[in-house]
């Protein structure tokens, strides 16, 4: 067990670098800014007097590597500084948007996820079939398809053509859970839809992979009942890919996550990152896009930790 | 019972009926479910579920014709060599190349085929269509068949722009990883990662928001963001090709990385490489459609789908489908090539899945 915690100790310490990295990028990449953040937010018409106001509001006098630090210090402790625009703490405009974010993309996958995977397994068993042949045009569609195509159309014919849902999903604080799960049903719908389709394809892919093997044959000839084989030898082996498979998909909603809030005027992260970059809020800006990438970041890690716990042939690299 | 009904069953009927006589045994089992279960959805929807039903058949039915007219036209016009290779494409892939031949006659002949400019105000906000408009106008009183006609030439082109730059950076810094190997390899290894993990449309926002929308930013950010995969499968495809004899008998030769680059593993990779820019164009082209669609696009009045999507949104909950139109232009054109793409994967692969 002491080279399987090592392995997955350097793999998050991996991690960890990729992650300071991205931050490193994200924090110097505002500096790029022809002048500061301060010119650019008030814009041409600004006094310099109120130019400096917010430069000193905001620290912009220091070299960029201190406020860096300080800026790395509080985002550990959750604190990302101050908007730009409104002055409020970012934790303020962004945290309990962070919570709507989270929960809408939660909705989706505990719907798509063992959907995608019934199908894509069910798929891969009848492939070549008429249904396997549908079932790949649907999916491609699916993916081909901005996902603010999918979620008007969605909109077009469950909202307003026959109204079942309703076409906004505001949310506010003392929502029954019932109510917050029809609000957010159809902004649910279209990730579910687009994750569906990619972890479908997916899951196939590794399924056809796995059963294609030697030892899968060999269990046939021998004259094993079909159920027996997929249940007694495929599944075991196919836990890893299908494991790797949910976590990128997951990791891929967080991006989808974005246009599907400002379809549906969600009150997530992703509108507030949409609003920052109209306004030029650039505190906002890059804590938003830290708190994406981290997700994202941790996602992968959780697909290539989840693949060495599950494949045991990973733990001993050649 | 209506005659539209009585038709539908009718065919139906009399279509299995033949295919059962002839012994298309696959076709009749399509067809007879088919009607098995329009008896169950016309109790249900009534008359317009049939009606739509039939419709889809029809369109479905006129799109695979289209598709083998035009396969069989290509095979007509291409050389003997290439005409065999077109003989085996599915008619997906004959649909997909219809597409994506339309959608370029449309891009290139933009201003002989659009009745009006793309910024020419002719109408009243949001007229309804009429003969001199064939899809109305949108929120300014623009022509919106015209801007849709047009988009195709501003949004397919800078997709394409963008491709190009991110194969350009991701192909040479590929092939110069396989080349020299040692540190540079490891390096570009690693900003690639880094590069990978933040998410495209966060890093594209990020970035846009910083330095602007002009069109050559654009085209430079998506670039870089995308270049990292093409990178992975050029390092991929080169470094199986590096360590072959006639590289090392190159090299003894005495010739320079630049030349084996160019004369001994390009020619060696191309196919797969290929097949990437055609997925490599989808992600691009999804990534700069959302990217407009959030309004940091091609800016105003430039005709771009994704913006024109955002713009008359409002139309959506009056029921109007018109700016569902450019989305779904979006839509097929990716469809298409994604088709295209996984016919030339099969093909140069040489799978045949079991």
């Amino acid at each position: 067990m002491g080279d399987l915690t090592r392995l997955v100790l350097k793999r998050l310490g991996y991690g960890l670098l990729t992650l300071l990295v991205v931050s490193i990028l994200i924090f110097f990449a505002v500096e790029l800014l022809p002048g500061d953040v301060a010119e650019a937010v008030l814009g041409q018409g600004a006094t310099p007097e109120t130019v400096q106001a917010m430069r000193d509001q905001l620290g912009l006098d220091r070299p960029a590597v201190i406020r860096y630090l300080e800026w790395l210090g509080g985002a550990v402790t959750g604190d990302f500084g101050v908007s730009a625009v409104s002055g409020d703490p970012v934790m303020r405009v962004i945290g309990a948007r962070f919570v709507n974010t989270l929960f809408l993309a939660a909705y989706a996958a505990v719907i798509a996820v063992p959907f995608a995977i019934f199908l894509g397994v069910l798929v891969a068993l009848l492939r070549n079939s008429v249904f396997d042949r549908v079932a790949n045009v649907m999916t491609l569609t699916s993916i081909s398809s901005p996902e603010f195509f999918l979620g008007y159309i969605l909109i077009l014919y469950l909202a307003v053509k026959l109204p079942l849902f309703p076409a906004i999903a505001s949310l506010s604080g003392d929502m029954s859970f019932g109510d917050l799960l029809h609000r957010a049903f159809l902004p649910a719908l279209t990730l579910v839809l687009v994750v569906t389709a990619h972890m479908m394809r997916m899951t196939r892919a590794a399924i056809i992979n796995l059963l294609a093997s030697p030892y899968i044959e060999m269990a046939r000839l021998k004259g094993v009942k079909p159920w027996r084989v997929i249940v007694k030898h495929a599944l075991p082996n196919a836990w890893a890919p299908i494991i790797n498979v949910v976590a990128l998909n997951l990791a891929y909603l967080i991006t989808g996550v974005v246009l599907v809030e400002v379809v549906f005027v969600y009150p997530g992260i992703g509108q507030a990152l949409v609003d920052a970059v109209a306004k030029r809020d650039f505190p906002v800006v890059q804590a938003a896009s830290l708190i994406f990438a981290a997700t994202f970041i941790l996602l992968n890690l959780a697909a290539d930790v989840g693949a060495i716990l599950t494949n045991p042939r990973l733990r001993h690299p050649k | 019972m209506s005659a539209f009904v009585f038709g539908y069953y009718a065919f139906l009927i009399l279509a299995s009926v033949i295919l059962a006589y002839v012994e298309w045994r696959k076709w009749f089992m399509m067809v007879f479910s088919l009607t098995l279960i329009s008896f169950v959805l016309g109790i249900v929807g009534g008359t317009p579920a049939l009606r739509a039903v039939a419709t889809f058949a029809i369109v479905l039915a006129v799109a695979a014709m289209v598709s083998y007219a035009f396969k069989e036209f290509l095979i007509q016009l291409a050389k003997p060599n290439l005409a065999k290779e077109l003989r085996t494409a599915p008619l997906t892939a004959a649909f997909g190349m219809f597409v994506i031949f339309t959608y370029a006659i449309a891009g290139i002949f933009a201003p002989v085929i659009a009745p009006h400019g793309e910024a020419e105000v002719i109408a009243g906000a949001f007229a309804a269509p009429d003969a001199n408009m064939l899809l109305g106008a949108d929120q300014l009183g623009r022509d919106i068949f015209s801007r849709i006609i047009y988009g195709a030439r501003n949004s397919v082109g800078l997709a394409l722009v963008a491709t190009l730059g991110a194969f350009i950076l991701g192909a040479l810094a590929g092939l110069l990883a396989a080349v020299k190997g040692g540190w540079f390899d490891t390096f570009m290894g690693r900003v690639a990662d880094v590069i990978m993990s933040i998410p495209s449309l966060i890093f594209a926002l990020l970035m846009l928001s910083i330095l602007g929308t002009a069109t050559w930013v654009i085209v430079f950010v998506v670039a870089i963001i995308y270049s990292p995969r093409v990178f992975r499968l050029t390092r991929a495809v080169a470094g199986n090709i590096v360590v072959m004899d006639y590289i090392e008998a190159a090299k003894l030769r005495g010739e320079g990385d630049w030349y084996l680059i160019r004369r001994e593993i390009l020619p060696n990779s191309m196919a797969p490489l290929i097949a990437e820019f055609g997925l490599e164009f989808c992600f691009v082209f999804l990534l700069i459609a959302g990217l407009s669609f959030l309004g940091l696009g091609l800016q105003p009045p430039t005709a771009d789908w994704g913006s024109m999507v955002r713009e008359n949104a409002t139309l959506i909950s009056f029921g109007d489908v018109t700016p569902l139109i450019p989305a779904a232009a979006i839509a097929l054109l990716t469809v298409s090539v994604n088709f295209v793409v996984d016919w030339m994967l099969y093909r140069s692969s040489g799978l045949k899945e079991q």
